[in-house]
């Protein structure tokens, strides 16, 4: 098992999480596709944490599970606020931020 | 024992900064008899410097600098807060705290009445405070900085009544006029630094009278520039038009900054600085033509004038015109006899009118005065010594040293007949403006029945009487004046000079102007119609101050106003404004065209970020 396996997991993951991201409409979803991404990112670390044969990389993971953990919690208490609001959950419509 | 001299200047600084900040705390009268303390204390250690001063041998007395605090050292300048003591600066010390005392108690009268009357308070030891640092100061930077602060002083007072719009322009015109003669100063003091390297008293001095050649181009316009200063702060011609003004504030404020010690400022430049004006012969001649020509200038406009405070203040132009008629003709401390005698009587015609002012319930037009010698006897009598000594009658304090001065426009060193003649016209206005405000105030019958005036307290008259007795008797002070600052004259002793014709023709002119007052004014109506109907052009000239006013407002006020609506109207619109609304402009343009991209849509985002993070990607690879 080469680091080529390692790469093609994580862009692969990392794909689905981005095209996901940008196809659906509700923040649940596109909340689960960011931290897909995340995981892509934190897979690679890991994978090439121990072909090196360093540590680095898997501290650098358990940090950005922290900051994906810290993330998730405000990000879900900003789309509870947004439903409460206005009883709807499609991005598409919430587009009053805008110039 | 020099060393308490700081006292001079904490005392009245602690009566300001108390009653500014805890003034409204203070009962109302007890802060105006703390302020009288304040100033009454200063006077006492200045009477210590002078015992002390005393007790050295004449030549010993000189140059005692007292350094407080060294504030600015550097390579080649240094700049300490020092104190100087010698006789002059002692001896109007004397005069500034001596009769600022007076009047500060005398206020306490006056200003009963009114609603601020800490706050007057509190400016008023601002002033002495200002005064004393430019009295004492050592070098020529806090010599300005004293300067300025008198400066500063004298508007607050001018505008005290800031809901008096005639105060307030008055106020803004004496700053003006007086910031013109500091830049005059503080030019000067560049122009002594460059030559002296310093701008120590003594180590200028010292150097000035070989550091040039008399009448050298930069001696000339050094003492020039110091001379617009010490005019424009004495209201010399042509700086003036502001004292006139300034009397819209408080009489008390006229009485202390307006005659008797801040205006004289100019005087004791020149004296102080005479080891300077000694190596410009050239600026002694024209000092010694301004004080002439501004004191027949004055004297003329005085005459005609009918606001009992108007009045003095031209007088007030006149007298200082005189003492700088001495310095000029080199015999200072004659300038600065006067100066002190001067203090005092003017003071108490001051504190008189005010006195007067006070007891007719804010009336100062003189024609709606009259028959006051019952009402108000105290005021009346001093406000007769005090005319008596201004007028220079016999045996009073204006007559000694006007007639030194008068003496010494001839006989002295740059004396010459103009002068003499120029000065024994002026004497004899004074007698007459002096009396003819005299018999318009306190003699005749009233003209305003309806008024019902009063003496005023003990707390005002007392002031009165005190200097009163000065303005008989200061005048024997004269001997004791010249001896005592001969030694910072360089040991110069003004010489008596036996002119018995001279002083004949001087007397008889003072007489003469007096004379002429009762003639016209106490005898009947039909010679002042009839004196002022053949004086017509001349009266209305008189009558309107020369045009003065209005020569400067068609000279200066009118151009630079227009400059000033051309520039709110054309440059500022047209330009200025025009130029930051067009660029705000182009930007809010350009920010429209590209908000579009700023849709709102998180998606859209998302996939353009993925798109230019994929672009950066294959530009990175396939590059």
């Amino acid at each position: 098992m080469g680091s080529e396996f390692v790469l093609f997991i994580s862009a692969a993951i990392f794909s689905i999480g981005s095209v996901g991201f940008v196809i659906r409409k509700n923040p649940l979803v596109m909340f689960m596709s960011v931290e897909l991404m995340l995981n892509a990112v934190n897979f690679l670390l890991i994978g090439y944490s121990s072909f090196l044969n360093s540590l680095d990389g898997q501290i650098f993971a358990l940090i950005i599970m922290t900051v994906a953990a810290a993330e998730v919690v405000v990000g879900l208490a900003i789309i509870l606020t947004i439903f409460r609001t206005r009883h709807e959950l499609d991005v598409d419509r919430i587009n009053t931020l805008k110039g | 024992m020099y060393s308490l001299s700081w006292l001079i200047l904490l005392l009245p600084l602690t009566g300001f900064l108390s009653l500014s900040w805890f003034g409204k705390r203070f009962p109302k009268l007890l802060g105006g008899w703390f302020a009288c303390a304040m100033v009454g204390g200063a006077f006492l250690v200045t009477l210590l410097m002078l015992a002390q001063l005393y007790s050295e041998s004449p030549a010993d007395r000189l140059n005692h600098v007292q350094t407080l605090y060294p504030w600015i050292v550097s390579e080649g300048f240094s700049l300490n807060l020092s104190i100087l003591i010698d006789p002059l600066s002692v001896f109007m010390l004397l005069i500034v705290t001596g009769v600022g005392f007076l009047i500060h108690v005398y206020s306490i009268g006056y200003m009963h009445h009114d609603k601020e009357f800490n706050r007057f308070f509190a400016y008023m030891n601002l002033f002495i405070f200002a005064m004393s640092v430019l009295v004492l100061a050592a070098d020529f930077f806090f010599l300005i900085v004293g300067w300025a602060l008198v400066g500063l002083a004298s508007y607050l007072l001018i505008g005290f009544w800031t809901e008096k719009k005639s105060a307030v322009l008055a106020a803004r015109k004496a700053f003006v006029m007086n910031v013109i003669g500091d830049v005059g100063m503080l030019i000067a003091a560049f122009m002594i630094f460059e030559h002296f390297g310093s701008l120590n008293y003594v180590d200028v001095f010292k150097a000035a009278p070989t550091a040039f050649f008399p009448n050298d181009d930069s001696i000339l316009l050094i003492t020039f520039l110091l001379l617009v200063g010490a005019f424009a702060k004495s209201a010399q011609i042509p700086l003036h038009t502001w004292l006139p003004d300034a009397m819209e504030g408080p009489t008390p404020v006229s009485a202390l900054i307006h005659a008797a010690t801040m205006v004289t400022a100019g005087v004791y430049l020149v004296a102080r600085c005479n080891a300077l004006f000694t190596m410009a012969p050239f600026t002694m001649y024209l000092i010694a033509s301004v004080g002439v020509i501004t004191a027949i200038v004055a004297g003329s406009i005085g005459m005609v004038q009918y606001d009992i405070k108007r009045v003095i203040a031209y007088s007030t132009m006149s007298q200082i015109g005189f003492m700088f008629l001495a310095v000029g003709v080199g015999v200072y401390s004659v300038g600065m006899f006067h100066l002190m005698t001067h203090a005092f009587f003017k003071a108490l015609l001051f504190l008189g009118a005010g006195s007067v002012i006070h007891g007719m319930a804010d009336e100062q037009d003189i024609r709606k005065m009259g028959g006051l010698r019952y009402a108000m006897p105290i005021t009346f009598i001093t406000f007769l010594i005090a005319s008596l000594a201004l007028a220079g009658f016999p045996l009073t304090a204006g007559f000694f040293s006007k007639e030194e001065i008068v003496m010494n426009a001839y006989h002295g060193q740059y004396g010459n007949f103009v002068f003499w003649g120029l000065a024994v016209i002026a004497v004899g206005m004074t007698g007459f403006y002096t009396f003819r405000l005299f018999f318009y105030t306190f003699m005749g019958k009233s003209r305003t029945p309806e008024a019902k005036p009063h003496e005023s307290p003990l707390v005002m008259t007392a002031p009165l009487m005190i200097l009163a007795g000065l303005s008989l008797l200061g005048g024997f002070l004269g001997p004791w004046v010249h001896s005592f600052l001969s030694p910072v004259f360089g040991g110069a002793v003004p010489m008596h000079h036996d002119d018995a014709m001279l002083e004949i023709i001087a007397v008889a002119a003072a007489m003469g102007g007096i004379i002429a007052a009762v003639a016209i004014y106490m005898t009947g109506k039909d010679q002042l119609a009839f004196a002022k109907q053949m004086l017509a052009p001349i009266y209305e000239a008189l009558y309107n101050k020369y045009y003065i006013d209005e020569i400067y407002d068609f000279l200066i006020v009118k151009p630079v106003k227009a400059i000033g609506k051309f520039m709110e109207e054309r440059a500022e619109k047209l330009g200025i404004d025009f130029s930051v609304d067009e660029v705000g402009r182009q930007v809010r343009e350009v920010s429209r065209g590209i908000s579009i991209w700023q849709s709102g849509k998180v998606r859209i985002y998302a996939l353009n970020m993925v798109a230019g993070m994929v672009t950066i990607l294959l530009f990175v690879i396939f590059m």
